[in-house]
């Protein structure tokens, strides 16, 4: 309940400000009287479409707050553009979106390639970006994940693959006695945004990575990695990949009863993973993910998130069958925190008023996320602490703050 | 690490049994016309998700959807050839092969249009067992695998070496326009072998959904795989295809373990390159030009 009332006093305050505002002054660009144009781009299109529910997210909570009057009268109008999660389009669709919609932001952009290929546009254009690609190198600074200082105009309200790494290895150096890791991870940059952090991080808790072993994409199975991480004798190990190949991880391990944990990346959907696995000895107890949420899917602390989305997206926006899942909520995460910073940013909205409210977040609490979201000027990655889904020996579903400690 | 060898060697087999499944059926529509499918792995990946259609949205139990998706890929092989690649098999062999691969990529776009955006899973038709024999272990799937891979085997040599249909396949291998100077309807039994071939191309991707979460781009992974087990096998040899699968799933496992995983993605690519400089015809292939 507490939850609910939070979000409708948020929203009701956006009503009142909505009410009492006047005619805008700025002429920003993107940006009138009544309006705030949005370009939320994604793989609509092609092999990575399976992460367009993180756009649609975003998409479902814009929606809501125009329903309710919008940001001090301006409703959010949301051009949409497809990526495909390739570099070329996704340049394309940012040129686009900068140059023929004249967006006043670019939000969500799934896939980190498209991201890091279409930064140098979004800099030269000073093109304000909220995203949720996972590569450490889109906005991170010293700290999290980055080499200098975050690029301007550019910010995650959500937590990056750094600390999704860091978090990964934090877990796992929490169950007793553990020092020997292993890391299976794809060869690209959205897995090593993940496990290259986390590596850092158990190496400087004193433990030792041993095995660093790669899996592409489409593997059938994982039989060489996991006959190897066995030999090594592993305390835990770490899947730096997408669903599918983490499915064949998980039931090798089972198969060739590999006897250590294993921590999925967040590229890949829990229940998923676990119903798509098929074999609940191959998962409960031995299965764990991080989680960004501040509870279950599908637990009371989230029913309004899911009436949003239920409310909000067509049939076609939503899963053929079942509940809304991780991502959806993954995509709203973003959509609070970009709405809570016009809200913060005021009547007089430019890109700079815009840019100083969201880097004046402190511990904001975003009704959805595990941690809340702080932005200073020299730190652009909001989110930086999750939580872990697992299941129990009778296959239900427990939150973990540390292996072997469950939230509730 | 010694003591993992036989273990790899049972592993590598079991997947090897699906390379040779895919390879057997390119070859099939190689025997026929001569033509590498290139959009063959589409097709693959088709059968696995007619499967889920039927299973999922028309409710059969397992053994009809599998039937009724070899059934429609028969036809589709059929009417593929029929429609698209008859009209210009007399064109340069680049032709044929671009449209092959446009015919895969307009099958895939098809079922991402459906399937784009989740990722299925192919209902089980039976639960995943383990059987434990000398330090190694085996799964019921790779059980089947070989034994469905063994029986398609012995099904295709008795077809193209005991029947009528067989010798005239074989005949229309040689020479196809041979084959039509003595009477025989090229047309027709280049459809069936078409649809003959995509059906067991199907059967593969059935055979792969059991052990794999669908993905509509897995094809272009089992093209390439099925083509690695077709060239060292031997172009048109169907023991050479299985034969050569089975080499590559074996070598894929050993090099990932001794080496180093990065081999086991890169193995068919490095098969490919070293049977087409050091023996282009393959293990057991016969002196006929590939022309693509």
């Amino acid at each position: 309940m507490r939850a609910i009332r939070t979000t409708f006093q948020t929203a009701t305050v956006a009503v009142v400000l909505a009410a009492a505002s006047g005619l805008a002054t700025a002429e920003e660009r993107g940006v009138t009287d009544t309006t705030i144009k949005i370009g939320n781009i994604g793989p609509f299109t092609g092999k990575a479409a399976i992460f367009n529910p993180l756009n649609y997210g975003s998409v479902a909570y814009m929606r809501y707050v125009n329903d309710l009057g919008g940001v001090y009268g301006r409703k959010f109008e949301i051009v949409l553009g497809d990526t495909a999660c390739a570099e070329a389009k996704g340049i394309a669709a940012a040129k686009k979106m900068v140059h023929d919609e004249k967006v006043f932001m670019i939000t969500v952009n799934p896939c980190s390639g498209v991201a890091m290929a279409a930064k140098p546009t979004f800099l030269q254009e000073g093109m304000i970006w909220s995203g949720v690609s996972a590569n450490p190198k889109i906005t991170g600074s010293v700290g999290s994940g980055g080499d200098g200082p975050p690029p301007e105009y550019m910010f995650h309200v959500t937590p990056n693959g750094y600390f999704s790494g860091v978090t990964m290895g934090k877990f796992i150096m929490t169950k007793p006695g553990a020092k020997k890791i292993a890391l299976v991870a794809h060869t690209n940059d959205w897995a090593r945004g993940y496990c290259d952090p986390a590596k850092d991080y158990i190496e400087s808790q004193g433990g030792e990575v041993v095995l660093d072993t790669a899996m592409e994409r489409g593997s059938t199975d994982a039989t060489a990695q996991v006959l190897r991480i066995k030999s090594e004798g592993v305390d835990g190990v770490l899947g730096c990949l997408y669903q599918p190949e983490l499915v064949v991880l998980l039931r090798d391990a089972h198969k060739y009863q590999l006897g250590a944990p294993v921590i999925g990346a967040l590229g890949a959907d829990f229940g998923q993973v676990v119903q798509q696995v098929g074999n609940p000895d191959a998962v409960n107890g031995v299965f764990f993910q991080g989680h960004l949420y501040k509870d279950k899917i599908g637990a009371p602390a989230l029913e309004w998130a899911k009436q949003i989305l239920l409310k909000y997206l067509t049939p076609d926006e939503l899963p053929n069958e079942g509940d809304p899942t991780h991502f959806y909520y993954f995509g709203m995460m973003n959509g609070v925190g970009v709405v809570e910073g016009f809200r913060r940013a005021g009547r007089d909205l430019t890109r700079e008023s815009y840019m100083a409210a969201i880097e004046s977040m402190r511990s904001f609490d975003n009704n959805i996320s595990a941690g809340s979201v702080t932005i200073t000027d020299d730190q652009h990655v909001g989110i930086s602490d999750m939580y872990f889904n697992g299941l129990d020996e009778n296959g239900d579903e427990v939150i973990f703050t540390a292996y072997g400690q469950p939230l509730h | 690490m010694l003591s993992l060898l036989p273990q790899l060697l049972v592993s590598g087999i079991a997947i090897g049994m699906l390379y040779a499944l895919i390879g057997l059926s390119m070859t099939i529509l190689y025997r026929a016309t001569t033509v590498v499918n290139f959009g063959h792995g589409d097709l693959v990946m088709a059968g696995a998700y007619m499967v889920l259609i039927f299973t999922i949205h028309v409710s059969l139990p397992f053994i009809p959807a599998l039937l009724l998706s070899l059934a429609a890929l028969f036809g589709f092989g059929y009417l593929l050839h029929r429609a698209f690649i008859w009209p210009i098999i007399a064109g340069p062999h680049l032709s044929l092969a671009m449209m092959a691969i446009a015919i895969g990529y307009a099958v895939r776009g098809l079922v991402r249009l459906e399937y784009g955006s989740e990722m299925a899973k192919m209902p089980r038709p039976f639960e995943e067992q383990f059987f434990f024999a000398y330090n190694t272990v085996m799964t019921l799937d790779e059980i089947t695998f070989c034994v469905v891979v063994v029986v398609m085997l012995i099904a295709s040599y008795f077809v193209f070496s005991k029947t009528r249909f067989g010798r005239i396949v074989q005949a229309m291998f040689q020479t196809q326009r041979g084959a039509a100077l003595v009477g025989i309807n090229v047309r027709l039994y280049n459809n069936l072998i078409w649809g003959v071939g995509c059906a067991l191309g199907a059967l593969g991707g059935v055979m792969l959904g059991l052990i794999l979460v669908l993905d509509p781009d897995a094809g272009v992974w089992t093209l390439l795989r099925g083509f690695a087990a077709m060239t060292l096998g031997g172009f048109g040899s169907l023991y050479g295809a299985v034969i050569g699968g089975l080499i590559i799933g074996v070598l894929e496992k050993v090099l990932g373990t001794y080496v180093s995983t990065a081999f086991i993605d890169i193995t068919c690519y490095l098969v490919i390159i070293v049977v087409l400089l050091v023996r282009p015809r393959g293990l057991f292939g016969q002196h006929a030009t590939l022309r693509i």
